[in-house]
């Protein structure tokens, strides 16, 4: 995977406990096309503290171009900001 | 009782946090792993480096001169900005994850702590089996490094985390002076300045064991009861507790500046750079724990003419609305319309919080500092922007102007 580190617009919800869930992101292709990208599975939740920043990291699961593909979004706390990270 | 007192300090700290905070944001370099200093603002040309990379250091790269001569000994040198929050930020994750270790910390400098780990090795464990976990644990979590000293006062304890770095535990035991502390450079003890170094080498004291073999009375004679206290921590001799809280650090003065990327014209203009001068500053201020009495402005014209105005109040302030009522007057009697293109605002004469009597005569500050209180905890928590002065608002200045820092307590004095 390699790491992009893009802002993505997200539609995303809160569950009862608190828990953000991703489930459905923006993303442009290489010819700037919109294309919207369900989040089928995710498969690992990460929280991260690193410098004292608080981001949590989610390994998803999507079908890109009929590819089932492994992918990693990142959301910061303080700035309310989704990133697809790695893919 | 025989004390245990750790300290820790991170590893080119400002470096550190800046090089984290850039990987954690997708970076595909690591500024510690490259020639790559902190700097203060390089517009205002007088901008200096603020913490170097070890590959920098190979360069001959040192804290404090000025960021154009660093960039001559390595034309390849990568220059990045400080972010005062963002230390903040890390110093207050650093001393959270230490929290779990002992109630008595004193958070000494930004990125140095004193921990008191007296009595705690029987519910914890060996003190340096600890420093070695505590450090594990900051570098996982916080994705920095952090060096430990180990020993039974806190100026060993100091001198002992700066032998090796980085990400490293030592520790200066009394019975260890000898032979770890006293063959090192007599300017490598605590306390011992620029000033002070090369007196000692004239007088022959070359290594920290000349200056703890010393006739005491020479010491006495030469610098008063400075010399007594050089000769103390030459011996490893402090006695000094772990004041929990806050830090005991020694500032002068805090100041800032900014260019300006057009000529201010007029007085609205000016009083919004001013204020956003006045937002960082008096943060900084109340976040060391101090109120300033005496309030500087500086101007530079397009002729680049400069000219300075200050002035010492009866009442010590810390208020963001208090130091900029201040700078305001002292800005209308100094400014004559001439085009501004550098501003800049210092607060100086600093007094611990504890010993300041509010005037009869002075306006009642006490609802503006818990407002100030409450947004600068929103903006620890949540980010410099999170809370802005409307006039920002469309106006294309920064609510926050946080580029140069010219006395930041990088540096305590006092143990
Ligand atoms: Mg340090």
């Amino acid at each position: 995977m390699k790491v992009l580190m893009k802002p993505i617009k997200m539609i995303a919800w809160f569950e009862e406990n608190g828990k953000l869930m991703p489930i459905r992101y923006q993303l442009e292709n290489s010819e700037s096309e919109k294309i919207s990208v369900n989040v089928d599975k995710v498969l690992l939740m990460q929280e991260e503290k690193l410098a004292g920043n608080k981001m949590f990291i989610y390994k998803c699961q999507s079908v890109l171009n009929g590819l089932e593909r492994i992918y990693e979004l990142k959301y910061e706390l303080y700035t309310c900001k989704w990133f697809l990270y790695k893919m | 009782m025989t004390r245990t007192i750790m300290h820790i300090d991170v590893n080119s700290a400002f470096l550190s946090w800046t090089a984290v905070h850039m990987l954690q944001h997708g970076s595909s370099i690591d500024l510690r792993n490259i020639p790559s200093i902190i700097g203060g603002n390089q517009a205002t040309r007088h901008g200096i480096v603020l913490a170097k990379s070890i590959p920098a250091k190979g360069f001959k790269i040192q804290t404090g001169e000025p960021v154009f001569q660093a960039k001559q000994k390595c034309p390849n040198l990568v220059v990045m900005p400080p972010d005062y929050f963002l230390y903040m930020q890390c110093s207050s994750a650093l001393s959270e994850i230490l929290q779990n270790y002992s109630d008595k910390i004193q958070l000494f400098s930004i990125d140095e702590c004193f921990l008191d780990y007296t009595g705690i090795e029987k519910i914890l464990g060996e003190p340096i089996k600890v420093a070695n976990q505590i450090r594990e644990q900051i570098r996982k979590e916080l994705g920095f490094t952090v060096n430990i000293g180990i020993s039974t006062n806190k100026l060993l304890a100091k001198m002992a985390g700066d032998l090796k770095k980085p990400d490293m535990t030592h520790t200066i035991y009394p019975e260890e002076i000898s032979a770890k502390m006293w063959p090192l450079p007599v300017e490598d003890l605590y306390m011992v300045g620029r000033a002070t170094a090369p007196k000692l080498k004239g007088m022959g004291i070359h290594t920290i064991g000349d200056l703890a073999n010393t006739d005491i009375e020479l010491l006495k004679y030469k610098f008063k009861s400075w010399g007594l206290m050089l000769h103390a921590y030459a011996n490893g001799i402090d006695e000094s507790p772990v004041h929990p809280g806050s830090g005991h650090t020694v500032i002068k003065g805090i100041g800032n500046s900014t260019t300006v990327y057009f000529d201010v014209i007029d007085k609205q203009t000016a009083y919004k750079v001013l204020l956003s001068l006045v937002e960082t500053v008096s943060m900084r201020l109340r976040f060391s724990g101090f109120c300033c009495s005496v309030v500087a402005v500086s101007l530079k014209t397009d002729e680049l003419i400069s000219s300075s105005h200050q002035k010492k109040l009866m009442t010590p302030i810390d208020c963001t609305n208090a130091v900029f009522k201040e700078v305001k007057s002292l800005f209308d009697e100094m400014w004559r319309g001439q085009p501004i293109r550098q501003m800049g605002i210092r607060v100086s004469d600093l007094y611990t919080k504890d010993y300041i009597q509010l005037s009869f005569f002075e306006e009642n500050w006490d609802k503006q500092r818990r407002l100030d209180k409450t947004i600068d905890e929103i903006r620890i928590k949540y980010g410099s922007n999170a809370v802005i002065r409307s006039s920002f608002l469309w106006s294309g200045l920064s609510p926050l102007e946080g580029g140069v820092v010219d006395e930041f307590p990088v540096m305590s004095s006092i143990l």
